[in-house]
């Protein structure tokens, strides 16, 4: 699934541009948005086959909000999310996967930044295959 | 100034007046028989033991008392404890002038243990109720003294101790009386001065201790933002760098590739810092601890496989041996794990080739040892006691690895401390160290 289209929603650009040139590199089709409302907008435009969200942009929980909004909307619940989190260092709560309660962090993965390229190739191929 | 000493201390010392009074009940038997049969001194001593025998039921009733106030470690009204205080106290001058009269009356010269009394109220309670005490006790001997004096009531005297008839003879009464009750008041005034001095000491060294664990959680709070914020920059640097270092926008002279390594490596070494410095700050902020019981078995084994798959690529061997009664512990779990694998990381890390590594849990009834062993560099003895604080890091750790933030073991510490345990360290005699700490199976909720 190569040339799966993926939606970063990140407000820091360097990180969007540094995650869009490793991605690209992989030949997936990369578009990115830097809020919640832009990342709708893109959505909406045109369906991911998968978004990368950061949990904190304009405010604290963006990105969660952000993440239960997508799961329910049937038109946009099947696209996994991989959450990317720097949760850890602001409230000292591991998250992992398996600890994720389904309705209240409704995400296929967490990883946590900076990512590191093969990794974050690694986990975007596995939730690819999953769909 | 009453009730400022803490409720708990003041119910401390009401039971340790209980404790008192068991002593004194029997060196008044022990005095009373000795006085009798190997000082020859005629006492009443029927009367004294049956004094005694009802002083004993009155302490026995003021036990049951304080047990009841503070049963199931609830905490009594400080005015509560005030009072039965200060009955005991009453309920002792009574008694102590009682024994006085079957004992010799003013030719007694244990009439002076009213001055322990005085002592005693004058530092548990307030200034008042020190004087007030100080009369009560003037009035009973006073009174007893006066009747013996004037015939109102029997004289027992002390018949081979001292002089018969000094009981009767009025200036002698009168200036024994004087001096007695200048005592008390005096003892009491001095006592009560130096109480209060040490109470307002001790409330501003309290108060001084809350303004600076203020002044330390508004300080953690910060280093949390800035630490969060720099870790935000260098999280962009190492991914923008990452992608150059990567190859991904194209070959790199081998120059370009060495000075992309350097500035890869170091940026993932202040980020390994930061990250640090994040788990340490939390958790000195973290306030309520949500705690959960979990199996530190499954734990260990857990941390046992990162730590192997470490110590693997330096041909280390990793071994463990957990006694089979351990099983469930209460605490943190994240954060109890985050310290075993620190422990064991850093065994790894600071132990040659081939070496060994060997992790230990023994159950020692409420509470469990961990021990971390390794055959590695040891630690200096004359840094022992600094490997525990905050950035630092020993000096032969320093110079075998670069890398390295001197904040896993302060980490470890605060997480141990937290959950009521301790942490040690010490060389082994055949060279390497050995990190222990124990953890209570059931974390006290604080």
């Amino acid at each position: 699934m190569a040339s799966a289209r993926i939606l970063i929603v990140d407000d820091d650009p360097d990180i969007t541009e540094a995650m869009r040139v490793v991605l690209d590199h992989r030949g997936y089709q990369v578009d990115s948005a830097a809020d919640s409302t832009m990342a709708m907008e893109r959505i909406k435009a045109k369906r991911p086959d998968l978004i990368i969200l950061d949990v904190m942009m304009t405010t604290p929980q963006e990105g969660f909000v952000l993440s239960r909004e997508l799961k329910r909307d049937p038109a946009t619940k099947m696209i996994p999310i991989l959450m990317l989190t720097a949760v850890k260092d602001k409230t000292g709560i591991d998250f992992r996967p398996e600890a994720g309660d389904e309705s209240w962090l409704p995400v296929e993965a967490f990883l946590d930044k900076p990512v590191k390229p093969d990794v974050l190739v690694q986990k975007v191929e596995a939730l690819l295959r999953k769909t | 100034m009453e009730n400022l000493l803490q409720t708990t201390s003041l119910a401390r010392r009401a039971s340790w007046l209980v404790t008192l009074r068991w002593a004194a009940i029997g060196a008044l038997v022990v005095a009373a028989t000795v006085s009798r049969r190997f000082m020859h001194i005629d006492l009443a001593s029927r009367h004294l033991y049956v004094l005694s025998g009802f002083l004993g039921v009155y302490n026995a009733a003021l036990y049951g008392l304080l047990r009841w106030l503070t049963r199931d470690s609830r905490e009594p009204s400080s005015a509560a404890i005030g009072r039965v205080v200060t009955f005991q106290i009453c309920g002792d001058l009574v008694i102590l002038t009682m024994i006085l009269h079957f004992s010799g009356g003013i030719e007694n010269p244990f009439a002076f243990f009213f001055v322990f009394h005085m002592i005693i109220v004058s530092i548990l309670r307030s200034r008042r109720q020190s004087y007030f005490q100080a009369g009560l006790a003037s009035a009973l001997f006073g009174s007893l003294v006066w009747l013996e004096c004037c015939g109102f009531i029997h004289h027992y005297p002390l018949q081979g101790f001292a002089g018969h008839g000094l009981y009767a003879n009025g200036v002698f009464v009168l200036g024994t009386l004087f001096v007695f009750g200048v005592t008390l008041f005096l003892v009491v005034f001095m006592t009560t001065s130096i109480a209060e001095q040490l109470r307002a000491h001790q409330e501003e060294l309290e108060k001084a201790n809350r303004q600076l664990q203020e002044k330390d959680t508004i300080k953690n709070e910060y280093v949390l933002r800035v630490t969060h914020d720099v870790k935000g920059h260098l999280a962009a640097i190492q991914s923008c760098i990452d992608t150059v270092h990567e190859g991904l926008l194209g070959p790199l002279s081998e120059g370009q590739k060495d000075m992309i390594g350097r500035a890869h490596r170091r940026t993932s070494q202040a980020l390994a810092f930061v990250a640090d410095l994040l788990k340490l700050t939390h958790a000195k902020l973290a306030g309520e601890p949500g705690i959960s019981c979990f199996s530190l078995r499954e734990m260990i084994a857990k941390a046992l496989a990162a730590a192997k798959s470490r110590a693997e690529g330096k041909g280390i061997r990793v071994s463990v041996d957990v006694a089979p009664s351990v099983e469930i512990v209460c605490g943190e779990q994240v954060l109890i794990e985050e310290t075993i694998l620190n422990l064991l990381f850093n065994a790894v890390k600071y132990t040659p080739q081939g070496g060994r590594v060997e992790l230990a849990v023994q159950d020692q009834g409420t509470q469990v040892l961990v021990q971390v062993r390794d055959n590695g560099m040891g630690i200096p003895e004359d840094e022992m006691d600094k490997i525990f604080q905050e950035f630092y890091r020993a000096t032969n750790a320093r110079a075998a690895e670069r890398d390295g933030t001197g904040l896993g073991l302060s980490f470890a510490k605060q997480v141990v401390e937290r959950h009521g345990g301790c942490i040690a360290v010490r060389n082994n005699p055949e060279g390497g160290c050995t990190f222990s700490f124990t953890l209570p199976k059931r974390t006290p909720r604080p």
